[in-house]
């Protein structure tokens, strides 16, 4: 708590309000106590649910514009003195539609509440105001947040999957790891990433919110529903209203327990030891090199016969057991010597695996994951109170990868008298989530499908065994890597909330007034340790130790005027404005030389060679005025309209920008020429435009030329010396200070419908969006240096879709109720236009260097794949001849080879431009990560107490580049471990048929030199997320133990996947190494990832 | 209230940098002028740009080990074939096309290196505080450093758009010859610098002067060349003011602490260990040309050729196998190599008459490796087939200065072993040459002998076993001693007895089999003697050789062998001989194409179009 007190102080008076806020939160709990003596006239009864019938605990009971109340017990019953017996009680909980009941002097009122949902009445928070979902004119998706809850990754960004129609998100297995999450297609270059409102406070970042606290979830998708947040709403807008305490004193605790199991097996398709040194054979004799002329290290390992024989040793290379080479009693090695010049000394005896070491499955393991999460919450006509506190463990099941977290809330919330109300939201966390970097070459996973089978994990002698041992290539020993990261530790903390005060100046006017934000810091720490093991060794050991911390506040005063004019004319108008202020700094340093590696040692002022500090800043703000408008007639035609206008400090001399949008609605089902159609029970079409703003892809410097000094890239050793540089300056920076918003303009057309009386219910929209002046930093021209380029709004892109929703509810048969939802999202995303002179930009070379495998180009979609198409094999020189005869042809004697490096067995590309040869110029799209639909299916089922539910969800259509078989289906990619592809199913002149290229001893333009359509494949999967089967205890039951509800569950997620894709995991994300600014344009490229894994869970929830 | 204050609560100034007028004084120009020596290492700039710009520190390694020495057929690429085979192996293989990525880079960064001169004398001439000699030193500099940077790009790339100080539109055109712009550079700085500096990382007169010649010689100006040359020898010095002359040990131009000596015209300084945790400033470019499976780390490319091995083999006087009637006899014998010898099977080095430079320039089995014993040969070699059974040398640092030298904090090694870009040996053999090519042989001859001298008058100077003595096992001096050694393999042992240093390559230590003896090589290197240069070509064939023998490994090859125009003979026989060997070049032909290197397509691209709807960059004849 002392900590919490600390960062408060970061902001003036925030000491006073945090204490102020947490008196109150003491105050509220004597609330439900008061009693109401001077009450004469006693009302009690019953309150149950319309449809099920079952007892409704926890609504709250007023007497209408009094503050005499009550709510009911366990069992639905209630009982409430009130001044007179002509008064009128309101019953109003939360989901269900509230209803006024005159008293009529009756001692005994039972009553039946409708659920919300299928009346439409639910209410639901949009833009600074709320609205009735069935007069919702903007497209917005309300998520069902007791289905998306339900799947147990503990972040809220993963579970959104599925969940609501427009939202692609695209996840890993990793705990922890930012899901890729973007609404209705793409929207720029840069950040995708949603603006999230939570409990009325903007922020990017949702990572460490607790999902057990979430009480309602809307996607705002289109301009109308989401201008009124301008410069921040392109991305679309998710809000999240978290839960508020009623009733009398509930306590709930949720809890449950299961395991992760990662995919066993063979996952890459990795040959036996044997296998290994077969294919090397054949592929030093498919490229004509006799055994003799062989690398010696090969031979070293496998001798120089016809045939490779395994070796018993890899080091001493190819040592028979019994050679004196191998006497343990030579072996030497200090795993943690300090002196790079020691590990010339070293003499490692390493064993050969002959079985061969299935890396995959030496790095992950079943993992644990529990999460927990209790609730304290209650109110009365004072006000109400909500305590949380959720822990999760969620181990990952590639080793010493997990995530922990801590997190605490207080929600409260006074009627400080009949017109004012003053509340808080605060949420403090604390997160450990130590993560290992995937879909790379060089990350623990990477090295699983290229370190080689007959590599042990450890040597004779239990340290570490890897590529030291010569002729086996160059990755490191992947267990050893992510061993060597275990003591790595990194804790994220933040606060993030508001306060907020509310008074009805008068019966239709309130004013609101609310301050939040959030105070955020992050540690992290790495010791860094030097391996022996490996071909390539790591020669220094050293530590890094990074601090990363800011605040930011978002301060917004609203006043809302609501008025019924004339009966028929509803009025709503919000006026308001914003103010927001982000600071943040980044403060780390390095050392190296430790004495001891001992992580309670090593700290950045232990170690005794060279240091390294590092520091960085930076602050943005924006300022807002907005106001929308909502007029219905006679609930059948309505109309709303917001303006906003925005100012950030990021922009010089366009620093304002009017963000306008406007919809209507018309429910025809209100018409008398629709009163007849019984099954009809509400039907909506609804139409919008508008404009939204995206600020986020541009440095908060990029108005301004700059120089700077800079140690690595300026500085120069004017002197002489070897050991020190003298200070130099460069230009850092190329200013654009006309640089503006990036403008989304979006029109929407959508239907909603409600048949059979609440039984099935539709959504779906259709949508254009047209970005302009979207921010880009064209390529300058390298005759003005490196500077960096400055973005300008010059690019383009046209986004259009469908999305839509079905849920369906109702009883079957009996007591079988039913619950289905589904929803369906569909885009297709383009880019009109990059810059002048800029048709394209290459992303994402990996081992091609400058052959990118990513070409985001005018006219296609974004993170397209780009490469040499493949037309099949040379299957005899006769066919080479002939292709570059007709090449000779074509070109009138200038071009003697229709492809470079053609040779027998090698790809044939396709003629792309009909010129008769291969070139550049006839590399072609080759598909796009960008699926056709993605569709997720609830179905929820009770019988009695039973309860079952299930979630499938599915992408189709969409192509990954399996980078992988870069690795594993190309001898000559490096001497890594290869696939069983490689040796079985590659050319040959007996196998024409193949799936390879022939195996040789070269790398070729032909062969694996450059990008071409070998790795493109089908990414289409449909995955069965969650299947829960519960058991609640009947009340009768438990109830004599003071508990008022149990239940039990158990839970299967990720059970199966259905895919043709041969990689580990279809669900590919972007690619982390470009950082987050290059990512949105460059993904669905697989080198490995993290994958989903399938979990057996089992859980409880109670209630007092 | 909130509205009448929102426009200061807007402004959100910059942090961390400055803007220009901070700079416009003395201090902030002389800080500007660093930082346009910043750009040599251009290696250090690798992720200058953010989204499409970054590149490798290879790529544009100042060395031009790519560009120079792997395309000029001393070198090969190394490591395995793939290992960032698709944009170097079609250099080697003369098969490269403009939209290679890392011409793009060299490109750029090359051009950043223009562009920081540029703002120096932009700056300079804003500034009042400095005095007009100050102003001209200042701006001298940065017209040398400007020239060099063109001088660079001029060679790679020959049509290259000129960017000066007064150009604000970078979008220029590569339609004039440049070599006039660069002259004029180089002739300012030497006019404006003094011959002494204060610093020795700065460029001086004679640096300037030394460009400045070596321009002409790329022009073909040899009478301009010859006198700015005899100007250079008769009074030139480094830039402390130290007379120039050869070092008398060749190997102190390649080691740090022995640097910046006599013979340094030009080097680009490099740090090891300057607290940035970093190896930017540290030759990152040549992080990849370590030996592989050794205890430097990483990565076995930057291979030197069975054919520039072989060039270092001398006749009976001392002379190497070349003439002009036989422009290839240096190949008919092969320098014996290890290329299919196992690391534990016995293997005895050449033992025919061989320059002692060679073993400054190239790592082979069996000779002390520096200071780090014998080289163990295909042990430390990552795949002989692909990149034959050599190591480089010349940027390798000592293991007794391994605390001094290297940089272990990343995952390739870096050192402080300055790049030489220009030292006094280039300078007397392009002077040798301008006589030659002036007719002036007997003089030519001289200079040639001048720079074999100091291998022929320092034979303290030759490798030989001692070098192994500070980290073998033992020094002793019996054969029985030896065996009763308490040896493994890998151990190596200097016997003063046979005066030569044995290996235990495998097994029992007390077995004489076990071990493999490494005599000295037996290094002949003699004069020319008068008379010995036959014609004009006669005497331009041998200069060129002798150029090939003293700067192999320092960046040079490809570009001398286009300037002299002997690349088509020269790379096609390269592409023969080798070819029978080592893999990566097999089959591939040089065509005159690829004497220059073609324009990055996406500098062509970016840079737009002319008013006519034609590329305002031109690309080079052939691609």
């Amino acid at each position: 708590m002392k900590k919490i007190l600390q960062l408060w102080s970061f902001s003036e008076n925030s000491y006073a309000k945090w204490i102020f806020s947490l008196s109150c939160c003491l105050l509220i709990l004597s609330i439900n106590s008061m009693a109401y003596s001077q009450n004469t006239f006693q009302v009690s009864g019953t309150i149950t649910d319309a449809t099920t019938g079952e007892a409704l605990p926890g609504v709250n009971i007023i007497v209408h514009r009094m503050t005499i109340g009550t709510a009911s017990d366990a069992n639905g019953h209630y009982s409430l003195n009130i001044p007179s017996p002509t008064d009128t009680l309101v019953f109003s909980f939360v989901g269900y539609t509230r209803i006024l009941v005159p008293v009529e002097g009756r001692h005994t009122i039972n009553v039946k509440l409708v659920s919300s949902t299928i009346t439409g009445q639910q209410m639901v928070v949009i833009g600074y105001s709320t609205q009735k979902k069935k007069d919702l004119t903007g497209s917005v998706a309300v998520v069902n947040t007791q289905n998306m809850i339900a799947q147990p990754v503990g972040e809220v960004t993963k579970q959104l999957q599925g969940q609501a129609s427009g939202v692609t998100v695209v996840s890993s297995g990793q705990p922890g790891e930012a899901p890729q999450v973007h609404i209705r297609g793409f929207n720029t270059f840069g950040n995708n990433t949603p603006l999230y409102v939570i409990d009325g406070v903007p922020t990017q970042n949702i990572s460490d919110l607790n999902p057990g606290d979430i009480e309602s979830m809307q996607v705002l998708k289109d301009a109308s529903s989401s201008s009124i947040y301008g410069a921040r709403a392109s991305n679309g807008v998710i809000i999240i209203t978290t839960k508020k305490g009623r009733g009398k004193i509930n306590v709930s605790y949720d809890s449950y327990w299961g395991m992760q199991y990662p995919k066993s097996g063979n996952v890459w398709h990795i040959l036996s030891p044997q296998g290994m040194a077969d294919l090397a054979w054949q592929a030093y004799a498919n490229s004509g090199i006799a055994v003799a002329d062989m690398p010696p290290a090969l031979l070293s390992q496998y001798g120089s016969g016809s045939k490779p024989v395994l070796p018993d040793y890899i080091k001493p290379a190819g040592a028979k057991k019994g050679d004196p080479s191998v006497n343990p009693s030579l072996y030497y090695v200090d795993p943690n010597y300090t002196d790079p010049a020691q590990l010339n000394g070293f003499y490692q005896i390493m064993p050969a695996n002959k079985s061969g070491t299935n890396w995959y499955s030496e790095i992950t393991k079943p993992a644990p994951e529990y999460n927990s999460n209790m609730t304290v919450s209650g109110g009365g006509n004072l006000g109400n109170y909500l305590f949380s506190l959720n822990y999760m463990n969620r181990q990952g099941t590639l080793i010493y990868t997990y995530l922990k977290r801590y997190a605490i809330r207080a929600n409260t919330n006074f009627n400080v008298s009949d017109n004012i109300r003053i509340g808080e939201n605060l949420e403090y966390s604390t997160t450990n989530n130590p993560q290992s970097s995937v879909l790379n070459e060089g990350s623990a996973i990477g090295f699983s499908y290229r370190e080689q089978p007959i590599v042990p994990v450890y040597d004779i002698k239990g340290n570490f065994a890897g590529t030291q041992a010569p002729g086996l290539g160059n990755p490191q020993n992947p267990y050893a890597y992510i061993y060597r990261s275990r003591n790595n530790k990194g804790s994220a903390n933040r606060l993030f909330g508001n306060m907020f005060a509310e008074v009805d100046v008068t019966k239709n006017l309130t004013v609101r007034t609310s301050f939040g934000g959030e105070i955020f810091s992050n540690d992290y720490r790495q010791f860094n340790y030097p391996t022996y093991e490996n071909a390539e060794n790591t020669l220094s050991n050293s530590y890094a130790e990074q601090h990363y911390a800011g605040h930011n506040y978002t301060w917004t005063n609203t006043a809302t005027f609501q008025k019924t004019f004339l009966r028929n004319h509803d009025v709503k108008v919000v006026l308001g404005t914003e103010a927001y202020d982000n600071n943040y700094n980044n403060l780390g340093g390095t050392t190296q030389d430790y004495f001891s590696f001992n992580p309670n040692f090593t700290s950045l002022t232990t170690g005794s060679g060279t240091t390294t500090n590092f520091s960085s800043r930076g602050e943005d703000k924006l300022f807002s005025l907005f106001g929308r408008v909502d007029y219905n007639y006679r609930d059948t035609y309505l109309l709303s309209a917001t303006l906003r206008r925005d100012g950030s400090s990021k922009f010089v001399n366009n620093r304002y920008g009017f963000f306008p949008a406007g919809s209507i609605g018309w429910r025809i089902s209100n018409e008398n020429f629709m009163k007849n159609i019984t099954w009809l029970t509400d039907l909506k079409l609804r139409a919008g435009y508008g404009v939204m703003g995206n600020q986020l892809n541009v440095d908060p410097n990029n108005g301004y030329s700059l120089y700077a000094g800079n140690k690595m890239m300026a500085n120069y050793a004017l002197t002489g010396s070897n050991q020190s540089t003298v200070t130099g300056f460069q230009q850092t920076r190329y200013g654009n200070p006309d640089a503006k918003w990036e403008k989304d303009v979006n029109a929407d057309f959508g239907i909603d419908a409600t048949i059979f009386n609440g039984h099935l219910m539709l959504t779906g929209d259709y949508y254009i969006k047209d970005i302009r002046d979207l921010l880009y930093n064209p390529q300058l021209p390298g005759t003005a240096g490196l500077a960096s380029a400055p973005y300008v709004n010059v690019g383009s892109m046209r986004n259009r879709g469908f999305d839509g929703s079905i849920e369906g509810r109702g009883t079957l048969t009996g007591k079988l109720k039913y619950d289905a939802t589904l929803t369906f999202t569909t885009y297709t995303n383009k880019i009109i236009k990059i810059a002048n002179n800029v048709n394209y930009f290459d992303q994402d070379g990996r081992r091609f260097n400058s052959g990118a495998i990513i070409r985001n180009a005018v006219g296609h979609p974004m993170s397209s794949f780009y490469g040499y198409k493949i037309a099949g094999f040379w299957n005899s020189q006769q066919e080479i001849n002939n292709a570059d005869a007709a090449a000779l042809k074509a070109s009138n004697g200038d071009v003697s080879v229709y492809e470079q490096d053609e040779g027998v067995g090698r790809f044939k590309y396709v003629d792309t431009n009909g010129d008769g040869h291969i070139t550049p110029a006839d590399r072609q799209f080759l598909g796009s990560p960008n699926p056709k639909y993605t569709y997720g299916f609830n179905l929820g089922l009770n019988y009695k107490n039973w309860d079952f539910s299930m979630f499938i969800y599915g992408v189709q259509g969409n192509k990954i580049w399996n980078q992988v078989k870069w690795w594993t289906d190309y001898y000559v990619s490096f001497q890594g471990a290869k696939s069983t592809t490689a040796l079985n199913d590659s050319w040959t002149p007996q196998n024409h048929n193949a799936t390879a290229p022939i195996q040789e001893a070269g790398s070729y333009f032909s062969t694996n030199q450059v990008p071409n359509s070998y790795y493109v494949e089908n990414g289409s999967y449909l995955r069965a997320k969650n299947i829960q089967i519960g058991y609640t205890i009947p009340s009768n039951v438990v109830g004599q133990f003071g508990v008022s509800s149990l239940r039990f569950y158990v839970q299967a997620a990720n059970l199966f996947t259905i895919t043709k894709y041969s990689g580990l995991d279809p669900e590919v994300g972007f690619n982390q190494g470009a950082g987050n600014s290059g990512s949105y344009t460059d993904f669905g490229v697989d080198e490995g990832s993290y994958a989903t894994p399938k979990e057996i869970i089992i859980g409880v929830n109670l209630k007092f | 209230m909130i509205v009448v204050s929102c426009k200061n609560y807007l402004d959100a100034p910059p942090q961390g940098s400055l803007s220009s007028p901070v700079l416009q004084n003395n201090k902030g120009v002389k800080a500007l002028l660093v930082g346009a020596y910043g750009a040599l290492d251009a290696s250090g700039q690798y992720n200058a740009n953010d989204i499409t710009g970054s590149y490798s520190p290879w790529e544009v390694s100042p060395d031009n080990w790519i560009y120079g020495d792997v395309a000029g057929g001393t070198f090969h690429k190394g490591s395995d074939p793939g290992d960032q085979g698709t944009a170097i192996n079609p250099i080697a293989r003369m098969t490269v096309n403009p939209q290679n990525g890392f011409l793009d880079a060299k490109w750029r960064a090359d051009f950043e290196g223009v562009s920081r001169s540029n703002q120096v004398i932009t700056t300079a001439n804003q500034t009042s505080d400095l005095s007009s000699q100050q102003k001209n030193e200042m701006i001298g500099e940065a017209r040398f450093l400007r020239g060099y940077y063109y001088f660079d790009l001029k060679k790679m790339f020959d049509k290259v758009p000129w960017i000066s100080d007064s150009t604000t539109n970078y979008q220029q055109p590569n339609n004039k010859d440049i070599w006039p712009n660069i002259e004029a550079d180089f002739k300012f700085a030497m006019d404006n610098l003094p011959g002494t500096q204060s610093d020795i990382g700065q460029a001086n007169k004679w640096a300037a002067a030394a460009f400045l010649a070596k321009s002409y010689m790329f022009e073909k100006k040899f009478q301009e060349a010859d006198a700015l040359y005899d100007e250079i020898r008769q009074n030139g010095t480094n830039s402390l003011g130290v007379k120039y002359q050869l070092t008398p040990n060749f190997e102190d131009n390649f080691r740090s602490t022995t640097q910046n000596n006599s013979e340094q015209v030009f080097e680009i300084q490099q740090v090891a260990n300057d607290g940035t945790s970093t190896i930017a400033n540290a030759r990152m470019g040549d992080m990849l040309n370590f030996p592989y499976n050794s205890p430097f780390g990483c990565c076995g490319f930057y291979q030197p050729t069975l054919d520039l091995v072989n060039s270092y083999r001398t006749d009976g006087n001392g002379l190497p196998y070349i003439s002009e009637s036989n422009k290839f006899a240096y190949d008919d014998t092969m320098v014996t190599n290890d290329q299919n010898v196992a690391p534990d099977a016995q293997f005895t080095p050449y033992q025919g008459h061989l320059d002692p430079r060679l073993d400054w320039t190239v790592g082979r089995r069996g000779i002390p490796y520096l200071d780090w014993g014998p080289f163990p040969g295909t042990k430390w070699v990552r795949n002989t087939a692909n990149g034959g059974p050599y190591v480089a040398k010349k940027i390798i640092y000592w293991r007794s200065l391994e605390s001094v030298e290297a940089d272990h904090s990343t995952w390739a090694p870096g050192t402080a072993i300055n790049v030489v870009v220009i030292r006094y040996a280039d300078v007397l053999l392009m002077a040798a040459e301008a006589k030659a090519q002036l007719g002036n042989l007997d003089e030519a001859r001289q200079l040639v002998n001048q720079v074999r001298d100091r291998m022929i008058n320092n034979p303290q100077n030759w490798v030989n076993y001692k070098y192994n003595e500070a980290y073998a096992l033992k020094t002793v001096d019996s054969q029985a001693a030896m065996l009763a050694l308490d040896a493994i393999a890998g151990d190596y042992v200097v016997r003063t007895d046979t005066k030569s240093t044995w290996v235990l390559l495998k097994g029992d230590p007390s077995n004489i089999n076990n071990w493999n003896e490494y005599k000295d090589p037996n290094y002949k290197i003699g004069e020319y003697p008068p008379g010995s240069f036959t014609s004009k070509q006669d005497a331009l064939t041998k200069i060129y050789f002798e150029r090939k023998l003293e700067l192999a490994g320092e960046g040079h090859t490809f570009f001398d062998l286009v300037r002299t125009g002997q690349a088509n003979e020269q790379l096609n026989h390269y592409f023969q001989y080798e070819g029978q060997y080592v893999s990566d070049i097999k089959g591939a032909k040089f065509t005159d194409t690829y004497q220059y290197y073609p324009i990055p397509q996406n500098q062509i691209d970016i840079m737009g179009k002319d008013a006519n709807g034609k590329p305002i960059l031109t690309q080079n004849p052939g691609y």
